[in-house]
């Protein structure tokens, strides 16, 4: 089992290096491209862009029409710009343990080639185009908080272009990250995002029949975070139905570890609930208001 | 004429389920009736659970003496408060029997039930017919000669047996549950203001948000408002999953109840959906009836050619 988060590595405003930039033209992508990579060359940093919807070389152009060396930058490695079809590869459909992994090798590669860390562009538009993927999109978003930029000096800003994604998802994936640029989305009826100060996640919103593949992504999160004493923060949650209780307590079940989960001043409908099952309160711990 | 028979002695009484109702004119004939029935129950070393109003829970342990130890106890004004949970109470029990044969007096309707209350209860008497057929079982179910006559005249007709005055008979006019529970299915009233929502699956979570609202304005508690949310919640959610993807929520105040109207285009394929406790675990759900009518003061149920309306009453005191 792995050591909880905050236990080694920078763990300084995780939550302000891994962002959600939302765009709806152009101009606004190229000023959010060109200011990131000017950071990256300003701190020495190398700098991976994965582009989806975009040409690698509009990304290029892009960025030496606005007087960035970008030329030279990949010449010299530090920057790459390479299109992908899902998930950071060309090849291969989107795996959140993989990518995880992957995002840890990348860091060590940049250090080798002494760099003083990574920054990373993705651009998250493919979750648009099948539900399934979608829903390991978000698991991922929320994973990768505690799994790797607590862990690692990682800088990472997925790119959402409104053109491209319906409001429900966008919202829901945006809403992910703790910290947001650029257009304003909106609220999805339910919002999952990682907790900044432990290692676990919070729930924004009304859970119910409609929410259900929100829930199993954030179980999924919860089963997989390879951390003891997770916690979910449900104060600002309004409503949990039976079925989304069940989900996580199935969760909490798989949970690593012998501690239970922590339910963080929950609605009084979760109460209400555990005391009609009171079997699903196994592996819950419900922390009061 | 003997009140106090021993249910086994009843002539007839040749199959594993005995459903009788006990007609009592006061004090003296139910000690007679219903304790007798207890006693011997007990005295035959049987499970028995007694379900029936406060008062008569007192008259009830008075009469057993020391051998009410022996008995489980339910005041029916609050475990039976709404009739659609009483099956679940009573299966409950005969599950942990384990195979032993149960006795178990239930009194779902008593003096001051609401029309719409007995009506819903005498639902569940017929439906008791449907989830004990072949169990090993007797439930012996009290009614006050007191009650209003479409009261007793329907006890006839959900109960296989009827005896007191008298001793236990064949109900002449005993009739299939499945016909009692379409004869119950009338029209229910309209309400004076109501406020009316339409929802589908899109607008599931802002209608949730929307009952919530309308509760707290209503002036329902901070804790009774988590009982109507989850229960109006999980039915707007049974609309969308089974009622053909959309329905219309109306709610409105009555009395001193806040009222939900769940109406979509469903059928009731089995009615005893709600009546048996789940198992929560269950991957596919099965659990919303069951909870609401744990949640609710009163549940209405109408199935109609036209669909399926729920109506969910909560008290505000």
């Amino acid at each position: 089992m792995a050591t909880a988060p905050n236990a080694a590595g920078p763990t300084a405003r995780a939550g302000g290096r891994h962002s959600s930039i939302v765009y709806s033209d152009d101009r606004r992508w190229a000023e959010h491209v060109c200011g990131f990579v000017r950071d990256g060359l300003t701190r020495h940093e190398a700098m991976r862009y994965f582009a989806y919807a975009t040409e690698p070389a509009q990304v290029l152009r892009t960025l030496t029409d606005a007087g960035i060396d970008a030329q030279g930058a990949v010449r010299s490695a530090q920057l790459v710009v390479e299109s992908v079809s899902s998930g950071y590869r060309a090849d291969a459909a989107f795996d959140p343990d993989a990518l995880i992994g992957q995002w840890h090798a990348t860091v060590d590669t940049a250090f080798a080639d002494g760099y003083r860390g990574l920054r990373v562009i993705g651009e998250m538009s493919f979750a648009e185009r099948d539900a399934g993927e979608a829903d390991r999109m978000l698991e991922y978003e929320l994973r990768i908080h505690h799994e790797v930029f607590e862990q690692l000096p990682l800088t990472g800003w997925c790119f959402y272009d409104r053109r491209l994604m319906s409001r429900e998802r966008l919202g829901l994936l945006a809403g992910a990250h703790l910290s947001h640029r650029g257009d304003s989305v909106a609220e999805p009826a339910l919002k999952v995002a990682p907790l900044d100060e432990a290692p676990g996640f919070r729930l924004d919103g009304s859970a119910g029949y409609d929410t259900r593949r929100v829930l199993a992504a954030a179980a999924a999160a919860l089963t997989r975070t390879p951390y003891p004493g997770l916690a979910l923060d449900l104060s600002a949650l309004r409503h949990l139905d039976a079925e989304s209780l069940a989900t996580l307590a199935r969760a909490a079940a798989r949970c690593p570890g012998s501690t239970p989960l922590r339910l963080l001043r929950p609605p009084p409908d979760v109460r209400r609930l555990l005391d009609l099952f009171p079997e699903l309160g196994s592996r819950l711990e419900v922390v009061a208001r | 004429m003997t009140t106090r028979s021993r249910v086994t002695a009843v002539p007839g009484h040749r199959f594993p389920f005995f459903h009788p109702a006990f007609f009592y004119t006061g004090p003296d004939s139910y000690r007679e009736g219903v304790g007798g029935f207890v006693r011997d129950a007990v005295a035959d070393g049987r499970p028995v659970l007694v379900a029936v109003p406060g008062p008569r829970l007192a008259l009830l342990q008075g009469f057993l003496g020391p051998a009410r130890a022996d008995v489980t106890w339910e005041d029916m004004t609050r475990a039976g408060r709404n009739p659609g949970r009483i099956l679940s109470l009573i299966q409950q029990f005969a599950d942990r029997a384990d195979g032993a044969r149960v006795s178990i007096v239930g009194e779902p309707i008593w003096v001051g039930r609401t029309p719409a209350e007995a009506l819903e209860a005498t639902r569940h008497e017929a439906l008791i017919n449907v989830a004990f057929a072949g169990r090993e079982a007797d439930i012996l179910c009290p009614y006050d000669t007191a009650l209003p006559a479409d009261v007793l005249d329907r006890a006839h007709r959900t109960h296989p047996f009827v005896g007191g005055p008298g001793p236990y008979r064949p109900s002449t006019r005993y009739t299939d549950p499945h016909k009692v529970c379409r004869d119950l299915d009338h029209p229910l009233p309209e309400p004076r203001d109501a406020v009316s929502l339409a929802f589908d699956v899109d607008t599931l979570g802002r209608t949730r948000d929307a009952a919530s609202a309308w509760a707290q304005a209503a002036g329902l508690t901070y804790s009774r408002r988590a009982d109507w949310l989850l229960a109006v919640g999980e039915a707007l959610s049974n609309s969308v999953r089974h009622g053909g993807g959309r329905g219309v929520l109306r709610m409105w105040c009555e009395d001193r109840s806040v009222i939900a109207e769940i109406s979509d285009q469903g059928r009731l394929a089995d009615p005893l959906t709600g009546r048996r406790r789940p198992d929560p675990f269950a991957p596919n759900g099965g659990r919303g009836m069951w909870i609401i009518h744990q949640l609710c003061d009163l549940v209405e149920v109408r199935a109609t050619e036209q669909g399926l309306v729920l109506r969910l009453h909560l008290e505000t005191a």
